[in-house]
Protein backbone atom coordinates (compact mmCIF):
# COMPACT_ATOMS: atom_id res chain seq x y z
CA UNK A 1 0.00 0.00 0.00
CA UNK A 2 1.55 3.61 -0.88
CA UNK A 3 0.41 7.05 -0.58
CA UNK A 4 1.28 9.11 -2.62
CA UNK A 5 0.41 13.09 -4.28
CA UNK A 6 -1.73 13.00 -7.47
CA UNK A 7 -1.34 16.82 -7.74
CA UNK A 8 -1.14 19.68 -5.42
CA UNK A 9 -4.89 19.20 -3.69
CA UNK A 10 -4.87 15.34 -3.58
CA UNK A 11 -3.40 12.37 -2.69
CA UNK A 12 -3.93 8.44 -3.98
CA UNK A 13 -3.89 5.51 -1.84
CA UNK A 14 -3.03 2.50 -3.85
CA UNK A 15 -4.09 -0.86 -2.54
CA UNK A 16 -3.29 -3.45 -5.69
CA UNK A 17 -2.51 -3.84 -8.68
CA UNK A 18 -5.03 -6.42 -9.38
CA UNK A 19 -8.99 -6.64 -10.02
CA UNK A 20 -9.60 -8.07 -6.81
CA UNK A 21 -13.28 -7.58 -5.28
CA UNK A 22 -11.61 -8.11 -1.70
CA UNK A 23 -9.36 -4.80 -2.64
CA UNK A 24 -11.97 -3.19 -3.70
CA UNK A 25 -14.28 -3.99 -0.29
CA UNK A 26 -11.26 -2.12 1.28
CA UNK A 27 -11.13 0.95 -0.85
CA UNK A 28 -15.06 1.34 -0.10
CA UNK A 29 -14.14 0.48 3.75
CA UNK A 30 -11.26 3.28 3.52
CA UNK A 31 -13.53 5.91 1.68
CA UNK A 32 -16.15 5.45 4.24
CA UNK A 33 -13.47 6.17 6.85
CA UNK A 34 -12.13 9.29 4.97
CA UNK A 35 -15.93 10.77 4.79
CA UNK A 36 -16.46 10.05 8.53
CA UNK A 37 -13.18 12.10 8.93
CA UNK A 38 -14.24 14.80 7.08
CA UNK A 39 -17.60 15.22 8.42
CA UNK A 40 -18.00 18.35 10.71
CA UNK A 41 -14.61 19.75 9.01
CA UNK A 42 -12.19 18.18 11.21
CA UNK A 43 -10.37 16.55 8.33
CA UNK A 44 -9.06 18.05 5.89
CA UNK A 45 -10.51 15.88 2.80
CA UNK A 46 -13.31 16.34 -0.14
CA UNK A 47 -14.97 13.43 -1.37
CA UNK A 48 -13.07 10.40 -2.24
CA UNK A 49 -12.98 9.03 -5.65
CA UNK A 50 -12.84 4.72 -5.70
CA UNK A 51 -10.81 3.53 -8.32
CA UNK A 52 -10.69 -0.27 -8.60
CA UNK A 53 -7.49 -1.34 -6.47
CA UNK A 54 -6.98 2.78 -5.32
CA UNK A 55 -8.83 5.90 -3.55
CA UNK A 56 -8.54 9.48 -4.32
CA UNK A 57 -8.71 11.82 -1.92
CA UNK A 58 -8.65 15.42 -2.18
CA UNK A 59 -7.69 17.54 0.41
CA UNK A 60 -8.12 21.16 1.08
CA UNK A 61 -4.72 22.93 0.34
CA UNK A 62 -5.61 25.88 2.74
CA UNK A 63 -5.57 23.29 5.63
CA UNK A 64 -3.09 20.90 5.19
CA UNK A 65 0.20 21.28 3.45
CA UNK A 66 1.40 18.33 1.38
CA UNK A 67 2.98 16.97 4.65
CA UNK A 68 0.24 17.28 7.11
CA UNK A 69 -2.04 15.28 4.60
CA UNK A 70 -0.35 12.58 4.01
CA UNK A 71 0.98 12.10 7.80
CA UNK A 72 -2.87 12.58 8.67
CA UNK A 73 -4.33 9.86 5.79
CA UNK A 74 -1.34 7.73 6.93
CA UNK A 75 -2.75 7.85 10.97
CA UNK A 76 -6.35 7.22 9.91
CA UNK A 77 -4.67 4.30 7.39
CA UNK A 78 -2.93 2.77 10.62
CA UNK A 79 -6.18 3.39 13.21
CA UNK A 80 -8.37 1.68 10.48
CA UNK A 81 -5.59 -1.31 10.06
CA UNK A 82 -5.47 -1.51 13.76
CA UNK A 83 -9.22 -1.93 14.37
CA UNK A 84 -9.72 -4.04 11.38
CA UNK A 85 -11.41 -2.55 8.29
CA UNK A 86 -15.30 -3.23 8.73
CA UNK A 87 -17.19 -4.46 6.09
CA UNK A 88 -18.82 -1.74 3.96
CA UNK A 89 -22.66 -1.57 4.26
CA UNK A 90 -24.41 -4.92 3.30
CA UNK A 91 -24.69 -4.17 -0.25
CA UNK A 92 -28.64 -4.79 -1.81
CA UNK A 93 -29.40 -7.35 -4.70
CA UNK A 94 -30.58 -5.60 -7.63
CA UNK A 95 -32.29 -7.99 -10.77
CA UNK A 96 -32.11 -6.35 -13.98
CA UNK A 97 -33.84 -7.47 -16.71
CA UNK A 98 -31.88 -7.90 -20.28
CA UNK A 99 -33.29 -8.01 -23.87
CA UNK A 100 -29.70 -10.07 -24.75
CA UNK A 101 -29.11 -10.02 -28.13
CA UNK A 102 -31.04 -8.55 -32.03
CA UNK A 103 -31.11 -4.80 -31.81
CA UNK A 104 -30.62 -4.81 -28.17
CA UNK A 105 -27.51 -6.52 -27.91
CA UNK A 106 -25.52 -6.05 -31.47
CA UNK A 107 -22.21 -7.48 -30.56
CA UNK A 108 -23.99 -10.50 -29.42
CA UNK A 109 -23.25 -12.80 -32.59
CA UNK A 110 -19.41 -11.44 -32.64
CA UNK A 111 -18.87 -12.18 -28.99
CA UNK A 112 -20.06 -15.54 -29.24
CA UNK A 113 -17.83 -16.26 -32.48
CA UNK A 114 -14.90 -15.01 -30.81
CA UNK A 115 -15.60 -16.79 -27.80
CA UNK A 116 -16.49 -20.13 -29.47
CA UNK A 117 -19.95 -20.31 -27.83
CA UNK A 118 -23.21 -20.28 -28.86
CA UNK A 119 -25.35 -17.32 -28.10
CA UNK A 120 -27.11 -18.62 -25.62
CA UNK A 121 -24.21 -19.78 -23.99
CA UNK A 122 -23.07 -16.52 -23.74
CA UNK A 123 -26.75 -15.06 -22.26
CA UNK A 124 -26.35 -18.21 -19.78
CA UNK A 125 -22.70 -17.27 -18.50
CA UNK A 126 -23.32 -13.52 -18.65
CA UNK A 127 -26.74 -14.11 -16.67
CA UNK A 128 -25.33 -17.18 -14.18
CA UNK A 129 -22.65 -14.41 -12.27
CA UNK A 130 -23.65 -12.53 -9.36
CA UNK A 131 -21.63 -9.34 -9.66
CA UNK A 132 -19.79 -6.81 -7.30
CA UNK A 133 -20.27 -2.88 -7.77
CA UNK A 134 -16.72 -1.97 -7.99
CA UNK A 135 -17.22 1.74 -8.35
CA UNK A 136 -19.12 4.61 -10.75
CA UNK A 137 -16.81 6.21 -13.10
CA UNK A 138 -16.83 7.50 -16.60
CA UNK A 139 -20.00 8.50 -16.67
CA UNK A 140 -23.16 9.37 -13.59
CA UNK A 141 -24.38 6.58 -12.82
CA UNK A 142 -21.80 4.17 -14.37
CA UNK A 143 -21.07 1.15 -12.60
CA UNK A 144 -18.00 -1.00 -13.37
CA UNK A 145 -19.29 -4.79 -12.44
CA UNK A 146 -17.22 -7.57 -11.84
CA UNK A 147 -16.22 -9.84 -11.77
CA UNK A 148 -16.38 -12.16 -15.40
CA UNK A 149 -12.66 -14.24 -14.46
CA UNK A 150 -12.51 -17.75 -15.01
CA UNK A 151 -14.97 -17.29 -17.56
CA UNK A 152 -14.96 -17.45 -21.06
CA UNK A 153 -16.08 -14.00 -22.04
CA UNK A 154 -13.22 -12.33 -21.09
CA UNK A 155 -12.38 -9.88 -24.23
CA UNK A 156 -10.48 -6.88 -24.75
CA UNK A 157 -12.41 -3.70 -26.04
CA UNK A 158 -13.35 -2.85 -29.63
CA UNK A 159 -10.71 -1.67 -31.44
CA UNK A 160 -13.46 1.23 -32.85
CA UNK A 161 -15.55 2.58 -30.50
CA UNK A 162 -19.01 3.44 -30.78
CA UNK A 163 -19.39 7.52 -30.83
CA UNK A 164 -22.87 6.80 -29.46
CA UNK A 165 -24.39 3.65 -27.73
CA UNK A 166 -28.14 3.47 -26.67
CA UNK A 167 -28.63 4.34 -23.09
CA UNK A 168 -29.73 1.09 -20.90
CA UNK A 169 -26.91 -0.87 -23.23
CA UNK A 170 -25.06 -4.05 -21.31
CA UNK A 171 -22.06 -4.22 -21.97
CA UNK A 172 -18.77 -6.66 -21.45
CA UNK A 173 -15.50 -5.69 -21.76
CA UNK A 174 -12.08 -7.40 -19.99
CA UNK A 175 -13.11 -9.12 -16.77
CA UNK A 176 -16.20 -6.70 -16.22
CA UNK A 177 -19.73 -5.58 -17.21
CA UNK A 178 -21.91 -2.99 -16.91
CA UNK A 179 -24.92 -0.55 -18.05
CA UNK A 180 -24.27 2.66 -20.57
CA UNK A 181 -26.70 4.93 -18.29
CA UNK A 182 -27.11 7.27 -20.92
CA UNK A 183 -26.74 7.78 -24.64
CA UNK A 184 -22.70 8.35 -24.78
CA UNK A 185 -19.41 7.08 -26.62
CA UNK A 186 -18.28 3.34 -25.34
CA UNK A 187 -15.71 1.10 -26.58
CA UNK A 188 -17.65 -2.13 -25.02
CA UNK A 189 -19.13 -4.81 -26.53
CA UNK A 190 -23.03 -4.55 -26.17
CA UNK A 191 -24.55 -7.70 -25.45
CA UNK A 192 -28.50 -6.26 -24.71
CA UNK A 193 -30.46 -3.32 -23.16
CA UNK A 194 -32.29 -3.22 -19.94
CA UNK A 195 -35.07 -0.15 -19.28
CA UNK A 196 -34.21 0.04 -16.14
CA UNK A 197 -33.10 3.54 -15.59
CA UNK A 198 -29.48 3.49 -14.11
CA UNK A 199 -29.30 7.50 -13.37
CA UNK A 200 -31.99 10.14 -12.51
CA UNK A 201 -30.54 13.24 -11.49
CA UNK A 202 -33.85 14.14 -10.48
CA UNK A 203 -33.70 10.96 -8.17
CA UNK A 204 -32.26 10.69 -4.85
CA UNK A 205 -29.60 9.03 -5.03
CA UNK A 206 -29.62 9.51 -8.79
CA UNK A 207 -28.05 6.45 -9.42
CA UNK A 208 -29.31 3.23 -9.51
CA UNK A 209 -26.95 1.34 -8.17
CA UNK A 210 -23.33 1.93 -5.42
CA UNK A 211 -20.74 0.66 -4.38
CA UNK A 212 -21.35 -2.87 -2.13
CA UNK A 213 -24.60 -3.62 -3.78
CA UNK A 214 -24.71 -6.85 -5.92
CA UNK A 215 -26.34 -7.11 -9.19
CA UNK A 216 -27.90 -10.06 -11.19
CA UNK A 217 -28.79 -10.00 -14.95
CA UNK A 218 -32.27 -11.50 -15.81
CA UNK A 219 -32.77 -12.56 -19.76
CA UNK A 220 -36.41 -11.60 -20.92
CA UNK A 221 -37.77 -14.25 -22.61
CA UNK A 222 -37.05 -13.32 -26.62
CA UNK B 1 -33.02 40.20 -18.36
CA UNK B 2 -31.37 38.64 -21.66
CA UNK B 3 -32.88 36.55 -24.52
CA UNK B 4 -30.25 34.55 -26.53
CA UNK B 5 -30.92 35.63 -30.21
CA UNK B 6 -27.64 33.54 -31.11
CA UNK B 7 -25.98 31.10 -28.79
CA UNK B 8 -22.16 31.75 -30.02
CA UNK B 9 -19.68 28.78 -31.10
CA UNK B 10 -20.64 26.83 -27.80
CA UNK B 11 -21.55 28.47 -24.50
CA UNK B 12 -22.94 26.64 -21.46
CA UNK B 13 -23.83 27.30 -17.98
CA UNK B 14 -20.93 26.97 -15.56
CA UNK B 15 -20.31 27.57 -11.77
CA UNK B 16 -17.93 26.29 -9.33
CA UNK B 17 -19.16 22.75 -10.37
CA UNK B 18 -20.13 19.57 -8.19
CA UNK B 19 -16.41 17.91 -6.66
CA UNK B 20 -18.67 16.54 -4.36
CA UNK B 21 -20.13 14.29 -6.47
CA UNK B 22 -17.02 12.57 -8.11
CA UNK B 23 -17.87 9.65 -6.20
CA UNK B 24 -21.22 9.00 -8.36
CA UNK B 25 -19.35 9.45 -11.92
CA UNK B 26 -20.11 13.02 -12.15
CA UNK B 27 -17.76 15.12 -13.75
CA UNK B 28 -16.78 18.21 -11.31
CA UNK B 29 -17.37 20.72 -14.32
CA UNK B 30 -17.38 24.50 -13.10
CA UNK B 31 -16.01 27.29 -15.61
CA UNK B 32 -13.11 26.05 -17.41
CA UNK B 33 -11.15 29.55 -16.35
CA UNK B 34 -11.76 29.40 -12.57
CA UNK B 35 -10.23 32.85 -11.98
CA UNK B 36 -12.66 34.42 -14.16
CA UNK B 37 -15.18 32.86 -12.31
CA UNK B 38 -13.98 34.00 -8.87
CA UNK B 39 -13.54 37.68 -10.16
CA UNK B 40 -16.81 37.63 -11.74
CA UNK B 41 -18.57 36.70 -8.10
CA UNK B 42 -16.98 39.83 -6.84
CA UNK B 43 -17.43 42.14 -10.20
CA UNK B 44 -21.17 41.18 -9.89
CA UNK B 45 -21.51 41.01 -5.88
CA UNK B 46 -23.02 37.32 -6.15
CA UNK B 47 -24.55 36.13 -2.93
CA UNK B 48 -25.84 33.16 -4.47
CA UNK B 49 -24.46 29.73 -3.23
CA UNK B 50 -22.52 29.67 -6.20
CA UNK B 51 -21.52 32.12 -9.05
CA UNK B 52 -23.78 31.04 -11.82
CA UNK B 53 -21.99 32.63 -15.12
CA UNK B 54 -21.84 31.76 -19.40
CA UNK B 55 -19.25 30.62 -20.17
CA UNK B 56 -18.48 31.59 -24.22
CA UNK B 57 -16.33 29.90 -26.10
CA UNK B 58 -14.01 31.27 -29.04
CA UNK B 59 -17.34 33.06 -30.71
CA UNK B 60 -19.78 34.59 -28.62
CA UNK B 61 -23.48 35.09 -28.85
CA UNK B 62 -25.76 37.67 -29.60
CA UNK B 63 -28.28 38.78 -26.57
CA UNK B 64 -30.85 41.36 -25.95
CA UNK B 65 -32.03 43.05 -23.21
CA UNK B 66 -35.77 42.41 -22.36
CA UNK B 67 -35.53 44.04 -18.81
CA UNK B 68 -32.83 46.47 -16.92
CA UNK B 69 -30.32 44.34 -15.64
CA UNK B 70 -26.78 44.70 -14.42
CA UNK B 71 -24.24 42.78 -16.64
CA UNK B 72 -20.53 41.09 -15.49
CA UNK B 73 -17.77 40.03 -18.01
CA UNK B 74 -14.75 38.74 -17.06
CA UNK B 75 -12.65 35.78 -18.87
CA UNK B 76 -11.13 36.35 -22.39
CA UNK B 77 -11.91 39.47 -24.79
CA UNK B 78 -15.08 38.35 -26.99
CA UNK B 79 -15.45 41.83 -27.89
CA UNK B 80 -18.90 42.61 -27.24
CA UNK B 81 -20.72 45.58 -28.30
CA UNK B 82 -23.70 47.49 -27.03
CA UNK B 83 -26.02 48.53 -30.16
CA UNK B 84 -27.44 50.58 -31.11
CA UNK B 85 -25.02 52.45 -29.68
CA UNK B 86 -21.77 50.79 -30.37
CA UNK B 87 -19.61 51.18 -27.27
CA UNK B 88 -17.62 48.01 -26.67
CA UNK B 89 -17.02 46.74 -23.17
CA UNK B 90 -14.61 44.89 -22.37
CA UNK B 91 -14.54 42.25 -19.71
CA UNK B 92 -13.12 43.39 -16.02
CA UNK B 93 -16.13 45.62 -15.97
CA UNK B 94 -20.28 45.61 -15.08
CA UNK B 95 -22.77 47.48 -16.96
CA UNK B 96 -26.23 48.52 -17.08
CA UNK B 97 -28.29 47.39 -19.95
CA UNK B 98 -31.70 48.69 -20.35
CA UNK B 99 -34.71 46.80 -22.41
CA UNK B 100 -34.11 47.16 -26.33
CA UNK B 101 -30.36 47.08 -26.19
CA UNK B 102 -28.28 44.13 -27.86
CA UNK B 103 -25.44 42.37 -26.40
CA UNK B 104 -23.39 41.10 -29.81
CA UNK B 105 -19.90 39.60 -28.85
CA UNK B 106 -17.17 38.65 -31.55
CA UNK B 107 -14.49 35.91 -31.66
CA UNK B 108 -11.76 35.82 -28.99
CA UNK B 109 -9.14 37.84 -29.86
CA UNK B 110 -6.63 36.16 -27.61
CA UNK B 111 -7.65 33.09 -24.79
CA UNK B 112 -10.50 30.92 -25.39
CA UNK B 113 -13.10 31.52 -22.55
CA UNK B 114 -15.38 34.57 -21.94
CA UNK B 115 -18.01 34.69 -19.09
CA UNK B 116 -21.17 36.46 -18.18
CA UNK B 117 -23.27 37.07 -15.49
CA UNK B 118 -25.64 39.51 -13.57
CA UNK B 119 -25.99 40.86 -10.76
CA UNK B 120 -28.97 38.66 -8.98
CA UNK B 121 -27.34 35.28 -10.85
CA UNK B 122 -28.59 33.32 -13.47
CA UNK B 123 -31.83 30.90 -12.77
CA UNK B 124 -31.11 27.52 -13.78
CA UNK B 125 -31.60 24.28 -12.89
CA UNK B 126 -29.72 23.20 -10.04
CA UNK B 127 -28.07 19.53 -9.61
CA UNK B 128 -26.11 17.96 -6.50
CA UNK B 129 -25.39 21.36 -5.66
CA UNK B 130 -24.43 22.97 -8.75
CA UNK B 131 -26.13 25.13 -11.65
CA UNK B 132 -22.87 23.58 -14.26
CA UNK B 133 -23.61 21.79 -17.06
CA UNK B 134 -23.12 18.26 -17.33
CA UNK B 135 -23.38 18.13 -20.83
CA UNK B 136 -22.42 14.22 -20.38
CA UNK B 137 -25.12 13.71 -18.03
CA UNK B 138 -27.48 15.95 -19.57
CA UNK B 139 -28.41 17.71 -16.71
CA UNK B 140 -27.37 21.29 -14.73
CA UNK B 141 -27.65 24.63 -16.44
CA UNK B 142 -30.24 24.71 -19.18
CA UNK B 143 -31.33 21.11 -19.13
CA UNK B 144 -27.63 19.67 -19.51
CA UNK B 145 -27.19 21.36 -22.96
CA UNK B 146 -25.67 24.08 -24.59
CA UNK B 147 -27.38 27.52 -24.65
CA UNK B 148 -29.94 28.09 -27.53
CA UNK B 149 -31.77 30.78 -29.47
CA UNK B 150 -34.49 31.48 -27.16
CA UNK B 151 -32.93 30.48 -23.79
CA UNK B 152 -33.21 33.58 -21.36
CA UNK B 153 -30.65 34.42 -18.57
CA UNK B 154 -33.25 35.57 -15.84
CA UNK B 155 -31.66 36.73 -12.41
CA UNK B 156 -32.87 35.29 -9.47
CA UNK B 157 -33.38 37.63 -7.49
CA UNK B 158 -32.66 41.28 -9.45
CA UNK B 159 -30.82 43.58 -8.35
CA UNK B 160 -29.56 46.70 -9.66
CA UNK B 161 -26.18 48.14 -7.89
CA UNK B 162 -24.44 51.39 -8.14
CA UNK B 163 -21.06 50.37 -9.83
CA UNK B 164 -18.80 53.06 -11.47
CA UNK B 165 -18.41 50.42 -14.31
CA UNK B 166 -14.45 51.00 -13.25
CA UNK B 167 -12.11 48.15 -14.26
CA UNK B 168 -11.00 44.89 -11.89
CA UNK B 169 -7.74 46.21 -10.49
CA UNK B 170 -5.64 42.69 -11.45
CA UNK B 171 -5.88 39.46 -13.31
CA UNK B 172 -9.54 38.71 -15.00
CA UNK B 173 -8.25 35.43 -16.71
CA UNK B 174 -5.78 32.87 -17.60
CA UNK B 175 -5.06 34.58 -20.72
CA UNK B 176 -1.57 35.37 -21.42
CA UNK B 177 -0.66 37.36 -24.07
CA UNK B 178 2.32 37.45 -26.75
CA UNK B 179 3.44 35.15 -29.33
CA UNK B 180 5.66 32.96 -26.34
CA UNK B 181 5.06 29.71 -25.05
CA UNK B 182 2.31 29.63 -22.36
CA UNK B 183 3.96 28.02 -19.69
CA UNK B 184 2.25 25.53 -17.23
CA UNK B 185 3.81 24.70 -13.94
CA UNK B 186 3.60 20.87 -12.83
CA UNK B 187 4.51 18.58 -10.13
CA UNK B 188 5.49 14.73 -11.08
CA UNK B 189 2.65 12.67 -11.03
CA UNK B 190 1.71 8.99 -9.53
CA UNK B 191 3.06 7.39 -12.78
CA UNK B 192 6.51 9.35 -13.45
CA UNK B 193 8.16 6.04 -12.99
CA UNK B 194 6.57 4.86 -16.13
CA UNK B 195 8.71 7.26 -18.56
CA UNK B 196 11.34 6.07 -20.21
CA UNK B 197 14.47 7.40 -18.87
CA UNK B 198 15.20 10.37 -21.41
CA UNK B 199 11.10 11.41 -21.36
CA UNK B 200 10.94 13.57 -18.41
CA UNK B 201 13.41 15.80 -20.36
CA UNK B 202 11.58 15.86 -23.64
CA UNK B 203 8.46 15.87 -21.89
CA UNK B 204 9.69 19.43 -20.25
CA UNK B 205 11.62 20.97 -23.29
CA UNK B 206 9.14 20.66 -25.81
CA UNK B 207 7.15 23.26 -27.16
CA UNK B 208 3.41 21.04 -27.22
CA UNK B 209 0.84 22.24 -29.77
CA UNK B 210 -3.04 22.06 -28.69
CA UNK B 211 -5.18 20.05 -30.92
CA UNK B 212 -8.20 21.24 -32.98
CA UNK B 213 -9.78 18.28 -31.06
CA UNK B 214 -9.89 19.80 -27.54
CA UNK B 215 -12.56 20.37 -25.81
CA UNK B 216 -14.03 20.74 -21.72
CA UNK B 217 -12.85 17.47 -21.23
CA UNK B 218 -9.65 17.63 -21.84
CA UNK B 219 -6.73 19.36 -24.06
CA UNK B 220 -4.51 16.97 -26.89
CA UNK B 221 -1.45 18.49 -27.51
CA UNK B 222 0.47 17.67 -30.64
CA UNK B 223 4.33 17.10 -30.29
CA UNK B 224 6.95 14.61 -30.44
CA UNK B 225 5.69 10.49 -29.20
CA UNK B 226 7.19 10.28 -25.27
CA UNK B 227 8.82 7.05 -25.07
CA UNK B 228 7.05 5.10 -22.09
CA UNK B 229 8.81 2.03 -20.48
CA UNK B 230 4.88 0.83 -19.76
CA UNK B 231 1.99 2.61 -21.15
CA UNK B 232 0.05 -0.61 -20.64
CA UNK B 233 -3.66 0.31 -18.97
CA UNK B 234 -3.53 0.71 -15.50
CA UNK B 235 -6.97 -0.09 -13.35
CA UNK B 236 -8.83 2.58 -13.50
CA UNK B 237 -8.45 5.32 -10.69
CA UNK B 238 -9.71 8.26 -9.68
CA UNK B 239 -8.38 11.89 -11.69
CA UNK B 240 -8.04 15.21 -10.77
CA UNK B 241 -8.26 18.25 -12.95
CA UNK B 242 -4.68 19.17 -14.80
CA UNK B 243 -3.51 15.69 -14.63
CA UNK B 244 -1.44 15.00 -17.76
CA UNK B 245 -2.02 11.54 -19.13
CA UNK B 246 -0.37 9.58 -21.63
CA UNK B 247 -2.62 7.31 -23.68
CA UNK B 248 -0.57 5.15 -26.02
CA UNK B 249 1.16 6.63 -28.60
CA UNK B 250 2.36 9.44 -26.41
CA UNK B 251 0.32 12.53 -27.51
CA UNK B 252 -0.46 13.43 -24.20
CA UNK B 253 -3.70 15.03 -22.61
CA UNK B 254 -4.44 17.45 -19.93
CA UNK B 255 -7.76 16.58 -17.76
CA UNK B 256 -9.85 20.23 -18.05
CA UNK B 257 -13.05 20.82 -16.06
CA UNK B 258 -15.39 18.35 -17.43
CA UNK B 259 -12.73 15.33 -17.39
CA UNK B 260 -14.22 11.93 -16.64
CA UNK B 261 -14.16 10.98 -12.85
CA UNK B 262 -11.46 7.86 -13.56
CA UNK B 263 -9.28 7.10 -15.97
CA UNK B 264 -7.07 4.25 -16.59
CA UNK B 265 -4.11 5.94 -18.80
CA UNK B 266 -0.85 6.82 -16.62
CA UNK B 267 -0.63 10.02 -15.23
CA UNK B 268 3.02 11.36 -15.69
CA UNK B 269 2.60 15.02 -14.14
CA UNK B 270 -0.12 17.26 -12.89
CA UNK B 271 -0.50 20.90 -13.47
CA UNK B 272 -1.03 22.90 -10.24
CA UNK B 273 -4.10 24.18 -9.38
CA UNK B 274 -3.04 27.83 -9.57
CA UNK B 275 -2.54 27.31 -13.08
CA UNK B 276 -5.61 26.09 -14.24
CA UNK B 277 -6.72 29.27 -15.39
CA UNK B 278 -3.86 29.17 -18.05
CA UNK B 279 -4.86 25.77 -18.86
CA UNK B 280 -9.05 27.24 -19.53
CA UNK B 281 -7.65 29.60 -21.75
CA UNK B 282 -5.63 27.23 -24.44
CA UNK B 283 -6.99 27.26 -28.38
CA UNK B 284 -6.26 25.23 -30.94
CA UNK B 285 -2.78 25.62 -32.57
CA UNK B 286 -1.44 27.61 -28.89
CA UNK B 287 1.73 26.07 -27.90
CA UNK B 288 2.44 25.21 -24.41
CA UNK B 289 5.37 24.42 -22.46
CA UNK B 290 5.68 22.18 -18.57
CA UNK B 291 8.31 23.44 -15.78
CA UNK B 292 8.04 21.27 -13.04
CA UNK B 293 7.79 22.82 -9.47
CA UNK B 294 7.84 21.52 -6.18
CA UNK B 295 4.39 21.02 -4.30
CA UNK B 296 5.82 23.44 -1.77
CA UNK B 297 6.42 25.52 -4.37
CA UNK B 298 2.69 24.99 -5.53
CA UNK B 299 1.13 25.40 -2.75
CA UNK B 300 3.05 29.08 -1.76
CA UNK B 301 1.86 29.98 -5.61
CA UNK B 302 -2.06 28.74 -4.60
CA UNK B 303 -1.38 31.16 -1.27
CA UNK B 304 -0.22 33.87 -3.01
CA UNK B 305 -2.95 33.89 -5.99
CA UNK B 306 -5.46 33.59 -3.06
CA UNK B 307 -4.40 36.84 -1.17
CA UNK B 308 -3.58 38.98 -4.80
CA UNK B 309 -7.29 38.18 -5.33
CA UNK B 310 -8.58 39.21 -1.80
CA UNK B 311 -6.78 42.47 -2.07
CA UNK B 312 -7.91 43.10 -5.98
CA UNK B 313 -11.76 42.62 -4.28
CA UNK B 314 -10.73 44.85 -1.21
CA UNK B 315 -9.55 47.74 -3.64
CA UNK B 316 -12.83 46.92 -6.22
CA UNK B 317 -14.96 47.37 -2.60
CA UNK B 318 -13.80 50.02 -1.68
CA UNK B 319 -13.58 52.26 -5.29
CA UNK B 320 -17.48 50.92 -5.25
CA UNK B 321 -18.11 52.64 -1.86
CA UNK B 322 -16.36 55.16 -2.55
CA UNK B 323 -18.76 55.67 -6.07
CA UNK B 324 -21.60 54.95 -4.20
CA UNK B 325 -20.74 58.11 -1.05
CA UNK B 326 -19.85 60.31 -4.53
CA UNK B 327 -23.37 59.72 -5.19
CA UNK B 328 -25.12 60.39 -2.05
CA UNK B 329 -23.57 63.46 -2.14
CA UNK B 330 -24.99 65.01 -5.11
CA UNK B 331 -27.79 66.96 -5.14
CA UNK B 332 -31.29 65.51 -5.78
CA UNK B 333 -32.75 66.52 -9.13
CA UNK B 334 -35.91 68.29 -8.53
Amino acid sequence: MSIEPFGDEALLITLGQALDPRINRRVHALAARVRRDAAGGRGPWGTPVAGHASLLVPYDPARASPAQATERLARLLDTAWEEGLEEPRPGRLIELSVRYGGDAGPDLLAVADRTGLTRAQVVEVHASVEYDVFLLGFTPGFAYLGILLRHPLVLSRREEPRTRVPAGSVAIAGEQTAVYPGATPGGWHLIGRTDAVMWDAQRDPPALLAPGDHVRFVPLAP
Amino acid sequence: MLEVIEPGLFSTIQDEGRPGAADLGVPRGGACDPLALAVMRELVDCREPSTVALEMTLVGPELVARETCLVGLTGADLGCQLLPEGRAVPPGTTFVVHPGTTLRFGEARDGARGYLSLAGGISCERVLGSASTCLVGGFGGFGGRRLATGDVLRPVRPRLMERDGSLWPGRISGVVGGDAPRVVRVVPGPHAEALAADAGALLGSTDWQVSPSSDRMGLRLDGPPIPMVDGGELLSLGMVWGAIQMPPGGQPIVLLADHQTVGGYPVIAVAITVDRPILGQLRAGDRVRFRAVTLDEARRLRLVAGAVLRDAARAFRASAEAHRADKREEPRPT
